[in-house]
């Protein structure tokens, strides 16, 4: 019958397009493989020797800066003949030196009034200079949270591997803990001066400038 | 090189009849012309042919990096060690900056360019770092709008927020795919490296890198011999010659080896952040999961291996 012919003559057609499909198809692919297979899957060497990552010891935490020359412990004038005047005041005669800007603090906050070569916790528990971070963070709980991590605070040596790892008064001064402006380093030429330098550099004479109109 | 030499490393028979008929042909065309002898310039076959560094075999390479390393030590009378250590398993390098902390002092360039035997004159730098006003990129960072020739007395200026940029390690990186020679390509451990030998200086991925990251040696590096760090990698920090592209290549000879990159050590602020993003207990994935994170020019989905935050 003709309806049936006309069925298998779009039976036909269905299937010689679903070959080009298919065939295109297979072009295409033929076509990535090519484009990728000169450089590997990643471009890399095969014959990299394995490496693995060894354990990994554990960060070692700097102490704190070296006591320069003229640091001297804290008890050697504090002794048992001073008095402590624990009332909050302007230091005019002795450490005139020391201006404090950090929040609303003032010595007797972080320094013992009781044991002068240590500080005081907020729970009146002493800690040692040499762990003045545990200071710090019973305030800056952000850092709390980031410092031990690496997050936050400078690190140097192997991110896998031994490293050092800085307390925070390595880089900010407890008493006025906010970074100090620094110089910059020289600013890179700009391209203009650098196509000058080149020309220098290859012993081509400059351009010269004329006073006459 | 000579294969006779019971000394030399075994090619195989097809690399060392065709490298002798080289050797054999140029050697004819120089006397022929008179061009090796009354110039005395030393035409190196074996570098002028050297192999892709993808296709030299484990011989070739460790040939390579002696010659190179001899040729290095010679020039600046240093003892020069060249490697090509290669990819840690399970490591893929990621890299952190906080702009919360970035004061603009520049020692990330400097630490850089003495690590990474940039040319000092031409100037080649490859961190650039931009000065942007605080009220401007608060609504949105704009690299056009980055200054990085700013010339301050001291930094931080006031108002001012800064943004080092070098070569963002893109995992779909567009410099390497423009590349006609196949002279640029990331490495297993994310590392996008350039081969200095197959660059043929057209600068395709200088003009396909989104984030200016790439710099051309339009002359002859100069380079002083006391300022050499020999500390080199095939694919990093080795002297580049006039007519080659250069970027960062996240301090390949240092972090191979398990180092922080020179950038970071630098930092006076400690600013800058690395690891593997492979490893959640890292320093760059417990950022990337505490920290509010940016990439730049993330509409281009390059997706970049170099995260900026807020700390």
């Amino acid at each position: 019958m003709a309806d049936t012919e006309d069925g298998e003559g779009i039976e036909k057609r269905v299937q010689g397009a679903t070959w080009t499909v298919l065939g295109g198809a297979l072009v295409f692919v033929l076509m990535l493989f090519s484009l990728q297979c000169p450089h590997g899957e990643d471009g890399s060497r095969a014959d990299y020797p394995k490496r693995t990552l060894p354990p990994e010891p554990e960060p070692v935490l700097l102490a704190g800066p070296e006591p320069s020359d003229d640091y001297f412990p804290c008890s050697d004038c504090h002794d048992e003949t001073m008095k402590v005047d624990p009332e909050r005041r302007a230091m005019e005669e002795d450490h005139e030196d020391i201006e404090v800007v950090h929040g609303d603090l003032w010595c007797l906050q972080c320094h013992s009034a009781e044991d002068r070569d240590s500080l005081q916790l907020a729970d009146r528990t002493h800690v040692a200079f040499g762990e003045s971070w545990k200071m710090c963070l019973q305030c800056h709980g952000q850092r709390r949270q980031d410092w031990p991590t690496g997050i936050h605070g400078k690190r140097t040596g192997h991110w896998w591997g031994p490293k050092e790892v800085r307390t925070c008064i390595e880089c900010h001064d407890p008493h006025a803990p906010r970074f100090k402006a620094i110089e910059p380093l020289p600013p890179p030429r700009r391209p203009e001066a650098i196509l000058s330098s080149t020309a220098a550099a290859s012993s081509v004479p400059a351009q010269e400038v004329s006073d006459e109109p | 090189m000579n294969p006779d030499d019971p000394d030399a490393p075994k090619l195989d028979a097809k690399g060392a009849s065709r490298r002798k008929f080289l050797r054999t042909a140029v050697a004819g065309a120089a006397a022929l012309t008179g061009v090796g002898a009354a110039t005395g310039m030393e035409f190196d076959v074996e570098a002028m042919f050297q192999g892709h560094f993808r296709e030299l075999s484990r011989e070739d390479l460790d040939r390579v990096l002696e010659r190179l390393a001899k040729k290095y030590s010679a020039r600046y009378a240093k003892d020069v060690k060249v490697s090509a250590t290669g990819p840690i398993d399970g490591v893929v390098f990621g890299y952190g900056l906080d702009i919360s902390r970035c004061i603009g002092c520049r020692k990330c360039v400097y630490a850089c360019v003495d690590e990474n035997n940039q040319s000092r004159d031409p100037q080649i730098q490859w961190i650039r770092v931009l000065e942007f006003e605080r009220e401007k990129v608060m609504r949105g960072i704009n690299l056009e709008d980055g200054n990085p020739y700013y010339d301050h007395e001291e930094v931080p200026a006031p108002d001012k927020v800064y943004l080092p940029v070098a070569c963002q390690h893109c995992d779909d990186s567009p410099c390497t795919q423009v590349c006609p020679t196949g002279a640029t390509w990331m490495e297993p451990d994310g590392i996008v490296v350039i081969d200095y030998d197959w660059c043929i200086g057209c600068r395709y991925c200088m003009a396909a890198c989104p984030y200016g990251a790439r710099k051309f040696n339009w002359a002859e590096p100069n380079l002083p011999a006391e300022d050499v760090n020999p500390n080199m990698h095939l694919l990093g920090n080795r002297p580049r010659g006039k007519g080659v592209v250069e970027k960062c290549s996240f301090c390949i000879q240092r972090v191979r080896d398990g180092r922080y990159p020179a950038c970071l050590e630098a930092c006076p602020v400690g600013a800058r952040k690395f690891g593997n993003l492979l490893d959640p207990k890292s320093e760059i994935r417990q950022l990337l999961a505490t920290k509010r994170t940016f990439v730049l020019k993330a509409e281009l989905e390059t997706h970049p291996k170099f995260f900026y935050f807020w700390g």
